[in-house]
């Protein structure tokens, strides 16, 4: 069908990707038809039910009956597509995990042949860091309501004590240096598999388990492959061009399934990487992730060619990036600054230059303020309105210029600007005054110069520590 | 007691509080699922690049599952439709106020949304004569239509008849050029009669999938009508 025909009924112009081929339209035109004929029933329109999406689980027992040598004990986990139960498997007195699945495609007799082509290459892989399959299959179920039989797909597999990467990232678990053992055996995993030309395509924490030895195993590799409709026919829907929510989705898999190679995990894995470090994922101009957490700016670099747009920008092979990552970690810098004392994860490494700086004017001042005590000097408006004048925009500037340095998304320090600019202002109206005003102003004078001097020079150069100080701290936007 | 993958509506995701069910998000996932292409569809048209459009779609859904933000989209009212596109536009709102700090105090270029006329209901894409709007309700009826015949279509090869799908799948419409039912009842080994009785058995079968779709995506089953009916205005415009 070409791709802009016009429609034989209407006449209406069909978009390139009319569902079915059909004009949109007509298809709405069917739909409104049919407001005085086949009124449904209430139960097959309310959001609540929806028997015939044939989306909904088999319970424990019906599935049991199925898997006579199984001791099917809970569910541990459902999505979308399907369900995993943990169970036991009798003679072999192992755990397993059993995972149903329902694909959108499950009914057209080639996903049949299709799931076990992939199911077998899948089994085939055999690494550390990957999720073993030990069996696979089909059993038609019943339907309780509607007696129909429907058929499940169903791997039997390595069942993993652990949690995954998603709940460890949501409890807030990882260090990470801990992420940078991680990553290197998600390297190792997906290398294996490119290697046997297996492509993930769905890289993401939710399939990325942990075990308690914090060893690495990762879970339903090829099977976005086997559920996103790869043999059969596109142009159907036109929709359908990706599966799932485009999270972790390399930028040439938003465009199309087709020309999805092995880079694509590699993207996905650099999403991974990303998140690890700074909580966050990398969408828009992203800052490098040094930007945005207390990581060393030496993986800034690793990180961003994992996200390069242009697949052939990337690393070519996940075991780049192994080596890449295990030699910056040998390298004796850990990603982050570990805090030294308070142990919270901040950089504390202060500015030299403000702090001698301020340091300077605190030294200076102190002294002062000790002499002060016993002299007598009587220009204070003077020195400080000229104080004020110089250390105001001095501390505008150092407010301005830390927003700029500091990760994205940061303000200026509001207060210091507001406090400075008082300073300033008030500084460059009474150095003026005390030439204009002539004594006019000299009544308010305390006995004593060297004590608002002194007092202003310790305030302004503790101020300047504190800034110097408070600007190294990585923020939470 | 069998348990449906969607038993749940989508909304409970914003309006239950803390104790949300893995059932709505679930809900609200599977919707985005189907929907998120009109988004993309409507980011293309607002921005200057494919990349940045991309962006926004791929970092709207993750704030909008993760972090549920809504923005002041009010999930309660209205449809999913509107509810999507509202949230989808604070969304990039924020996303340009960050990059105007940004630009501020680093330098960089913000990104390049058509921000300063907020409203681009009068921007017209000249390769297809549609607004961003009405490209994200083109693109959405096509998402709904493309759903409902593929689960048309599941069905069908289900019952072992695939085959009378694609062959009978124009007459849903009444297109189907030169063909007759009674080719049709040849090619298939069927009687002209019962190939007359199955179309019109998948027409009916169409309606009501149409409006279980709908019915994801309003608040009521009082709304499908009226959603069909302003679905179908968005066609003709």
């Amino acid at each position: 069908m070409s791709q802009t025909t016009q429609c034989p009924t209407c006449g209406a112009i069909l978009p390139p990707n009319a569902p079915a081929g059909l004009c949109p339209k007509c298809l709405m035109q069917v739909g409104l038809e049919s407001q005085d004929q086949a009124v449904p029933s209430p139960d097959a329109v309310a959001p609540t039910m929806d028997q015939t999406h044939s989306k909904s689980l088999p319970n424990i027992t019906t599935l049991s009956s199925e898997f006579p040598d199984l001791e099917i004990n809970e569910l541990i986990g459902q999505g979308g597509m399907g369900a995993v139960y943990s169970a036991r498997q009798i003679k072999l007195d192992r755990q397993v995990a059993l995972k149903i699945i329902r694909p959108e495609s499950a009914d057209n007799p080639s996903f049949a042949e299709r799931f076990n082509r992939e199911a077998r290459t899948l089994a085939r892989l055999s690494h550390p860091n990957i999720v073993s399959v030990y069996d696979f299959g089909e059993v038609a179920l019943k339907s309780e309501n509607s007696g129909q039989s429907r058929t499940l797909y169903y791997f039997l597999m390595e069942y993993i004590d652990g949690a995954n990467l998603r709940q460890i990232l949501q409890a807030g678990e990882l260090q990470s240096d801990r992420a940078l053992t991680i990553v290197p055996q998600i390297c190792d995993a997906l290398q294996y598999a490119h290697d046997e030309g297996v492509v993930h395509r769905d890289i993401k924490p939710e399939n990325i388990l942990v075990d308690r030895r914090g060893r690495v195993k990762i879970a339903d590799f090829g099977l976005a492959k086997l559920t996103s409709d790869e043999d059969t026919d596109h142009s159907l829907t036109g929709t359908n061009q990706v599966m799932g929510t485009p999270r972790y989705m390399a930028p040439e898999q938003m465009e199309s399934t087709s020309n999805v190679d092995h880079r694509a995990d590699i993207y996905s894995l650099g999403v991974v990487f990303y998140e690890m470090l700074t909580g966050e994922l990398p969408f828009g101009r992203f800052d490098p992730p040094s930007m945005r957490a207390a990581v060393d700016q030496q993986w800034d670099e690793v990180v961003l060619r994992t996200l390069e747009k242009e697949p052939q920008r990337r690393y070519q092979q996940a075991s780049e990036v192994k080596s890449d990552v295990e030699r910056m970690s040998e390298s004796k810098s850990e990603p982050a600054h570990v805090s030294t004392e308070s142990g919270d994860g901040t950089n504390k490494t202060p500015h030299i230059g403000f702090c001698i700086f301020g340091g300077v004017m605190s030294l200076i001042g102190l002294p002062m303020f000790a002499l002060a005590l016993f002299t007598s000097v009587n220009i204070v408006f003077f020195w400080l309105g000229m104080g004020l004048a110089i250390a105001g925009p001095a501390c505008c500037l150092i407010a301005m210029a830390e927003s700029s340095r500091l990760p994205a998304g940061t303000r200026p320090h509001m207060g210091v600007l507001a406090l400075a600019l008082t300073a300033s202002l008030v500084g460059f109206g009474i150095v003026p005054s005390r030439f204009l005003l002539g004594s006019g102003l000299d009544y308010f004078n305390p006995q004593n110069a060297f004590v608002w001097i002194a007092i202003g020079l310790a305030l302004g150069g503790g101020f300047f520590c504190w800034i110097a100080w408070e600007a190294q701290r990585p923020k939470e936007s | 007691m069998e348990h449906d993958f969607r038993s749940t509506h989508w909304s409970a995701v914003f309006t239950a509080g803390q104790g949300v069910s893995s059932e709505a998000r679930q809900a609200l996932a599977s919707l985005c699922e189907i929907y998120w292409y009109p988004l993309y569809a409507y980011a293309v048209r607002r921005v200057a690049t494919v990349d940045e459009a991309q962006d926004l779609t791929q970092a709207f859904f993750t704030e909008l599952l993760e972090k549920n933000f809504v923005g002041s989209a009010d999930p309660e009212r209205g449809r999913f439709r509107a509810f999507l596109l509202t949230a989808f536009k604070h969304f990039m709102a924020k996303q340009w106020q960050k990059e105007k700090a940004l630009k501020r105090g680093g330098g960089r270029q913000p990104i390049s949304l058509h921000f300063p006329s907020a409203d681009s209901t009068w921007q017209i894409d000249p390769s297809d004569g549609l607004t961003a709007e009405q490209a994200y309700d083109q693109q959405w009826v096509i998402a709904l239509l493309g759903q409902t015949l593929d689960r048309l279509q599941r069905e069908s090869e289900h019952a072992g008849r695939g085959e009378q799908f694609a062959a009978l799948k124009g007459f849903i419409i009444g297109n189907h050029g030169e063909t007759t039912y009674a080719q049709i009842a040849e090619d298939l080994n069927m009687s002209a009669a019962a190939v007359k009785k199955s179309a019109s058995r998948m027409r009916a079968r169409y309606r009501q999938l149409l409006r279980e779709e709908i019915a994801q995506t309003v608040s009521g089953t009082d709304e499908i009508e009226d959603e069909i009916r302003s679905l179908f205005r968005t066609l003709e415009g």
